[in-house]
């Protein structure tokens, strides 16, 4: 019903006509606005959309909804709103019928006359957004108090003239060892030493304190912590996050690029332009700078998948979540909300939103791999001879294309097998260690007798059960003939030619045989197995299933099995069979008998047999194993010719990919596509389209965004730093700075970051020296009066995942400092991850939590618990819980109990208790304990060790163990205080 | 619950109230401002607790609770549809009907159809609300078990029984308001039970059948004297801390971090009871299929969300399967039979002891798949079915629902709704709608906006409201 697609409602009736004593513009705002506003803008305004029109703007009534513009100005007559509102259209009568009457004939001649004068429609007045304050350029305001004792620095003259202005108490200065507690957790994630307190304790020099916040600025440590911070931002994860969530194993070398960005204080515009360019800033690069700039692209290659049953089906999702990161972190804009409709509060349309979808779409992301698709490709080399890298793919992907030619011939020839169907002549179940004997037919009753034609097989199979190990089986087989003198017998007649070469499995009429799929001769023979004289084996490509011709004429043992003399023994895969097969020479009847005996009772669960006939399939046997020897030699070729990769780097990051315009996907449909948009900025920001349509324009992109006089980017990241020293933004909503995100608090004390930061040349360092050197950061915490809000006192907060874990792990002596690298992923040769059995993964490191692989499908079960940032979406603050999940983690952890108890032996190192009460208070809470702790401490460890003597479960240790499990303990009531895991 | 307060407060008496710190501090402890306080509904109503049974994989609709004669009468005819599941699939270009594999038949007094698959379920359809006109908007199965969860089939957002916990709070501070007992994870992985934006508290605790069903749950101290003496001497260290530094106004942070070691002593004592069935009859776990001594199997499962319900946990999940070997059938619909055979006498089980303890007034049960599946295949003969969004049948028992009745219709072959269509959306608004909640005020602001498990759709089923 296209006609309906139209509806607007205007329920508020005016009455009048453009009069002379009325300019347009007051008439508009007195008779129309108020209708529009009031009434229609329910449906067709920021809420909803119906039939794709609004009505709250000029531009809005031009553009129209799904049936074309609303307002031709000038022309009533020919104003679809018109034609709506007169009810001139039967299929277009607004409001409908059910909604209402139809409008008085004033309140429509007040519109016909607004739009036949030209439908003045002030845009100033279309809303708050055009005044939106984040929109507005930044300002350098004045500084509104001079310095003095309590007015340290600019960012304390901002907080204190609106804390003056409030009247409010201010909390005095943090004593210092609180300060350095704060400034360490703060910079490096990490406590501080008891000797780096005693020392800024003892420097009673007027910069001490600048003096500290510089050595922390210097240490690695401090990108370890500020990097994590910008991870959280960007939705950083090791997998792809889709139904399988296939590793994305180069992902860690972006990480350890923040961390070094942090650590060398790249200046941050730079650091933008290179997550958004940097593989285009490389070109003309030396290559080690080539390599980090295209690592930087990481940035975007991180973009969470969707679907993943087919490859690139949901990959606009992607680019959306992209679009999404990137609006979000780098400018504080939800320019996502933009992809199924113009943005509702913010003024972003959709074509800016496809404006900058073009620019992604145009661009090529590495790719993890996923169901339809297991193995990673358009990964970007870094490292090493590209161009070599290039002629080996090219001709390692020749032959890979041969293997899968020979292997496609060869399941087509096996179809025979899977056509031939088995008639179960009998079957049976052996236990470990155990045999059975089979027989069919009797010579004396010839009724019982097989009748088999010439060509028609007996194939004996041997199956693993559950568990494939110490399954090597000896098996007897022997056929004879009915009214003639032929008898074949197994061991008879294969151990003597076992090792002949030339017998290819195939033995007159027996055949040996992988059933693992479709039976298949064997292909290699590898005679004296294990340097054991005589102990021939036959098997195809895997180590498994395999048959073995023991020789000699004495028995041999090896481990736990017994080979018998001159016997035939097989051995299953993990999960596949074995099978020993006869071929009938000729039309006759027979009788069958055999044995199959578990010769390795040393485990697993014994195997089962079967004995089948089944029609002949020799000639496709023998087809197939020429088939398969060439399957074989190709497939060495090639994984030989694998061997010999050149060692490239491989990044897991952007490049450009094929330059295009996107169509705008109407209500965010990709299958319906409207117009065409060229690659551009954003309207807000000025709305350039890109300077060479030959590039994906992620370059230009790059400069937009971080340009100078961009009203949102240094306030954005000016908010981040103050967030991240303070616990809450300037702006509280840190992702959002359009109309619908907090006002700022402060707003000249932001303009003022912003500004600073700019001048530093965007220097972060430069924020946290800002910031920390004033007043403001280094009050105490204590209530006393002084109120949380605007900074009167500082926020006690708790610790945060990473930094919970890295203490436990410091604290306990057991952190290993050394920057993590990739992760121990499966060999990417393995993977077959599906939605039904997607990749899941968590590895154990003694190395800081910046470093532990996250995932998207599951999260890291830590991290999780102690709410670490969501892999799936931007994180701007980690809102902290207190769930009582987290309680029993300080209660019943291992990984808790196992550092508390490492903890303890470092006490335990010293001879007396109150030195051991000591040093676990000033290593764990920096400071040292009051007569009363240590008094209590004693208590604790001595009632606790008396009740271990006393109590049944316990009463058997020796007194070292309950020494040690007492100051474990009093290990765990420090670890798991809150005054070590708040920070005041 | 005034015992687990009582407990509570026994607690911190015995350990705590010694010092001469106390008296300011205690009563903080005590207060009730944590986010899972119990919160009165928008509006009475009669359920006060979710049971939510989630079938992995798709259950078949026309095999199982949507009976269709012209189906099993059209078995082998070609037919058209531009069905998600067959577009550009090689194989797929024709596709025929395929009859069901089951009989149905009449049961209760009500007389709806079920059939041969859940003999035991289709003896309670007296207190059955069956909705045979479900759709959903995707047929994949990570997306569609999103959009059951939480109403997002892309993105990830709270979780159903998260939005139930942050609008109602918990009856129980000693075990959290929303457990996933769940044997393996099922698709989208946690996603489905997280609580994503909304406060953690309301996240769901993933309950693993067998050992340990809640992480680090068990005590690891050698007695329960041990923990008290440790705990005795941190809560001390913590009261101290909070002492000097709280002043007057207290510190709510410091607090709920001391009050949370009474729940987590609380949940090792309450959890493993809540998990003992030692003192459950022979009758009862008859009534479920258990053997004594059985710590896993759907009938465990359902046991247990019955002793969850009993002891105030406002929404629990059992998922029956995982993200493999589940209600998937494309190779062969027979392993429905298996599936129905592990869920079928533990969920009926579980209606009926509800119903004998007075518990299926005020308790919602809730049975559903993420979507169906498909009437046809791509040969008469495929013995297997493809996924089915746009119709699939689930069903509601319990507190505030009709019994006994069957609401909606697909058409004469299950393939698209024929009438009173409920959409995913919609089913979320009426299992909110009651618990008391009118969907579209449950929000929660976020990224400048306010978000609901409905989005921004949604329309309450009425007429399978008592």
């Amino acid at each position: 019903m296209r006609g309906m697609a139209l509806t607007l409602f205007v329920l508020v009736a005016l009455s009048g006509s453009l009069a002379a004593s009325e300019s347009g513009e007051e008439f508009f705002e007195k008779r129309v606005r108020p209708m529009l506003h009031g009434q229609c803008e329910k449906c067709h305004g920021p809420e909803k959309q119906k039939g794709g029109l609004r009505v709250d703007s000029r531009a809005a009534l031009l553009k129209g909804g799904d049936t074309g513009p609303a307002l031709v100005p000038g022309d009533a007559d020919g104003s679809l709103l018109l034609k709506a509102v007169r009810h001139l259209d039967p299929d277009l009568k607004m409001p409908p019928a059910k909604e209402g009457p139809k409008l008085s004939d004033a309140v429509i001649g007040d519109l016909a006359a607004w739009v036949k004068a030209g439908a003045i429609f002030p845009a100033a007045s279309a809303g708050v957004v055009a005044k939106h304050w984040a929109f507005e350029p930044v300002t350098n305001p004045p500084v509104p108090l001079p310095l003095s004792d309590e007015v340290k620095t600019t960012v304390d003259a901002f907080v204190m003239a609106k804390l003056r202005a409030a009247g409010v108490k201010i909390a005095p200065a943090a004593d210092k060892r609180t300060l350095i507690r704060r400034a360490t957790y703060d910079l490096t994630g990490l406590p501080p030493t008891p000797e780096e307190v005693d020392a800024f304790i003892a420097d009673s020099s007027p910069d001490a304190y600048a003096k500290l916040v510089e050595r922390l600025l210097a240490s690695p440590a401090y990108g370890e912590r500020w990097g994590r911070k910008w991870l959280d931002v960007v939705r950083y994860a090791d997998s792809a996050g889709d139904n399988s969530d296939y590793p994305a194993p180069n992902a860690w070398r972006y990480r350890n690029y923040v961390i070094n960005a942090f650590n060398q204080d790249m200046p941050y515009d730079q650091f933008l332009r290179e997550q958004l360019a940097g593989d285009l800033i490389a070109a003309g690069m030396p290559p080690e700078k080539a390599a980090e700039h295209i690592v930087a692209t990481g940035y975007l290659a991180v973009a969470r998948r969707f679907g993943g049953s087919k490859v690139d089906a949901d990959f606009y999702l992607s680019i959306e979540d992209t679009i999404d990161t990137v609006g979000k972190s780098v400018v504080g804009l939800t320019i996502a909300c933009a992809r199924c409709h113009n943005h509702k509060y913010d003024p972003i349309t959709a074509r800016d939103f496809y404006g900058l979808y073009g620019i992604f779409s145009s661009t090529r992301f590495s790719f993890p791999g996923n169901e339809e698709a297991q193995r990673p490709r358009d990964l970007v080399p870094i490292s090493g001879n590209v161009a070599e890298l290039k002629a080996f793919e090219a001709e390692f992907s020749k032959l890979d294309a041969e293997v899968k030619r020979v292997q496609a011939e060869l399941t087509e020839k096996r179809k025979a097998f899977a056509a031939s169907v088995p008639v179960k002549l009998a079957s049976g179940d052996i236990p470990n260690g155990g045999k059975q004997d089979f027989g069919v037919g009797d010579l004396a009753e010839p009724e019982s007798l097989v009748r088999m034609k010439a060509g028609e097989m007996l194939q004996l199979t041997i199956n693993p059960k559950m568990d494939y190990g110490a399954d090597s089986t000896q098996i007897e087989f022997e056929i004879v003939e009915s009214g003639g003198t032929r008898t074949w017998s197994l061991s008879r007649d294969v151990v003597e030619h076992f090792a002949d070469p030339h017998d290819e499995s195939r033995f007159g009429a027996w055949c040996l045989l992988d059933a693992t799929a479709a039976p298949a001769l064997f292909t290699r023979l590898e005679r004296d197995a294990g340097k054991h004289a005589g102990l021939h084996v036959r098997r195809g490509s895997a180590e498994f299933p395999l048959v073995e011709a023991y020789t000699p004429t004495t028995p041999l043992k090896i481990v736990n099995a017994t080979l018998a003399p001159r016997s035939i023994i097989v051995h299953p895969a993990p999960k596949g069979d074995v099978a020993v097969a006869w071929e009938c020479p000729a039309d006759g009847a027979f009788t069958i008998k055999g044995r199959v005996i578990d010769i390795d009772p040393g485990g697993g669960d014994g195997v089962a047999w079967k004995l089948e006939r089944r029609p002949g399939i020799a000639a496709a046997l023998n087809g197939a194993l020429e088939t398969t020897k060439l399957r074989d030699a190709a497939t060495k070729k090639r994984d030989e010719f694998a061997a010999k990769k050149p060692a490239v780097d491989m990044a897991y990051a952007v490049a450009e990919g094929k330059p295009a315009n996107a169509r705008i996907h109407k209500r965010g449909e990709p299958k319906e596509l409207g117009d065409e948009v060229p690659r551009k900025n954003i309207e807000l920001f000025g709305g350039q389209t890109i300077s060479d349509p030959a590039s994906s324009g992620r370059l230009d992109l790059a400069r937009w965004f971080t340009d100078a006089k961009n009203p949102l980017t240094a306030r954005v990241m000016a908010n981040r730093i103050w967030l991240g020293h303070f616990g809450r933004g300037i702006v509280a909503t840190p992702n959002d700075f359009g109309t619908r995100g907090a006002p700022p608090t402060h707003p000249e004390l932001l303009d003022h970051l912003a500004t600073k930061f700019v001048e530093s040349g965007w220097s972060i360092k430069a924020m946290h020296r800002l910031i920390m050197l004033s007043a403001a950061y280094q009050r105490s915490s204590a209530a006393d009066g002084a109120p949380s809000a605007d900074y009167a006192r500082f926020e006690r907060r708790r610790l945060d995942a990473e930094q919970i874990r890295d203490t436990l792990l410091d604290l306990s002596g057991e952190l290993d400092r050394v920057p993590g690298a990739g992760h121990p992923f499966p060999a990417e040769n393995t993977w077959g991850f599906t939605q039904h059995n997607p990749f899941k993964a968590v590895y154990d490191s003694s190395k800081r939590s910046v470093y532990l692989m996250n995932q998207r499908i599951q999260r890291h079960p830590f991290l999780a618990l102690f709410d670490g940032a969501d892999t799936n979406m931007s994180t701007p603050v980690r809102n902290i819980s207190t769930v009582p999940t987290q309680a029993l983690f300080f209660l019943n952890n291992p990984f808790f109990h196992a550092r508390s108890e490492a903890l303890a032996k470092r006490m335990l190192s010293l001879s007396d208790d109150a030195q051991r009460i000591a040093f676990a208070y000033r290593l764990c809470l920096q400071r040292a304990p009051s007569e009363a702790e240590i008094k209590r401490a004693k208590n604790l460890v001595g009632t606790y060790q008396a009740e271990l003597a006393a109590a049944a479960a316990t009463a058997s240790q020796s007194v070292e163990q309950r020494t040690l499990a007492s100051w474990s303990a009093f290990a765990r009531v420090l670890l798991g205080s809150n005054e070590l895991l708040y920070l005041d | 619950m005034s015992c687990n307060a009582c407990s509570r407060r026994g607690f911190l008496r015995s350990f705590v109230a010694g010092s001469a710190l106390m008296p300011g501090i205690m009563s903080q402890l005590l207060a009730d401002e944590d986010p899972l306080a119990p919160k009165q509904p928008h509006f009475p109503a009669k359920a006060k607790r979710v049971i939510f049974l989630f079938m992995t994989g798709g259950v078949s609709h026309v095999d199982t609770f949507d009976p269709k004669p012209q189906l099993f009468a059209d078995h082998g005819k070609e037919v058209k549809a531009d069905h998600p599941e067959i577009q550009n699939r090689p194989g797929y270009e024709r596709i025929f009907l395929k009859k069901p594999q089951w009989e149905f038949a009449k049961h209760g007094q009500c007389g709806t159809e079920v059939s041969t698959l859940f003999p035991f379920v289709a003896e309670q359809v007296d207190d059955i609300a069956l909705i045979r006109s479900m759709n959903t908007s995707h047929s994949n199965h990570f997306n569609a078990t999103l959009g059951m969860h939480t109403g997002s089939f892309t993105f990830a957002r709270p979780s159903m029984g998260a939005w139930v916990s942050y609008g109602l709070g918990s009856e129980n501070r000693n075990l959290p308001s929303f457990m996933v007992i769940a044997p393996r994870m099922t698709y989208a992985g946690a996603q489905v039970w997280a609580s994503d934006f909304l406060p953690a508290e309301h996240q769901g605790t993933h309950v693993l059948p067998g050992g340990e069903p809640i992480a680090n749950v068990a005590r690891r101290a050698a007695s329960t004297r041990l923990q008290e003496i440790e705990l005795a001497a941190a809560q001390e260290m913590n009261a101290e801390h909070l002492a000097m530094r709280a002043g007057a106004g207290g510190d709510p942070l410091l607090t709920a971090r001391m009050r949370s070691f009474q729940t987590a002593f609380g949940m090792q004592t309450e959890a493993p009871e809540a998990f003992d069935l030692a003192k459950e009859s022979d009758a009862t776990l008859a009534l479920y299929g258990l053997k004594r001594g059985q710590t896993s199997g759907f009938g465990w499962q359902c046991l247990m969300a019955r002793r969850l319900a009993e002891r105030g946990v406002r929404f629990v999940e059992l998922i029956d399967t995982g993200s493999s070997e589940n209600w998937d059938s494309h190779g062969d619909m027979m392993d429905h039979a298996r599936l129905a055979k592990n869920v079928d006498q533990p969920i009926a089980g579980l209606l009926k002891d509800l119903k004998a303890r007075g518990m299926l007034d005020d308790t919602l049960v809730v049975w559903t798949s993420e979507f169906g599946r498909t009437p046809f295949n791509n040969k008469a003969d495929a013995k297997g079915r493809e996924h089915h969004s746009w119709a699939f049948s689930s069903w509601l028992a319990g507190g505030g629902v009709k019994r006994g009745i069957a609401y909606g219709e697909s058409d004469e072959h299950g393939m698209r709704v024929a009438r009173d269509g409920v959409h995913v959306h919609d089913f979320h608004a009426t299992i909110l709608h009651l618990m008391g909640m009118d969907h579209k005020r449950l929000t929660y602001r976020h990224s400048g906006r306010d978000y609901r498990l409905t989005d921004v759709h949604g329309d309450v089923v009425k007429a399978i409201l008592a």
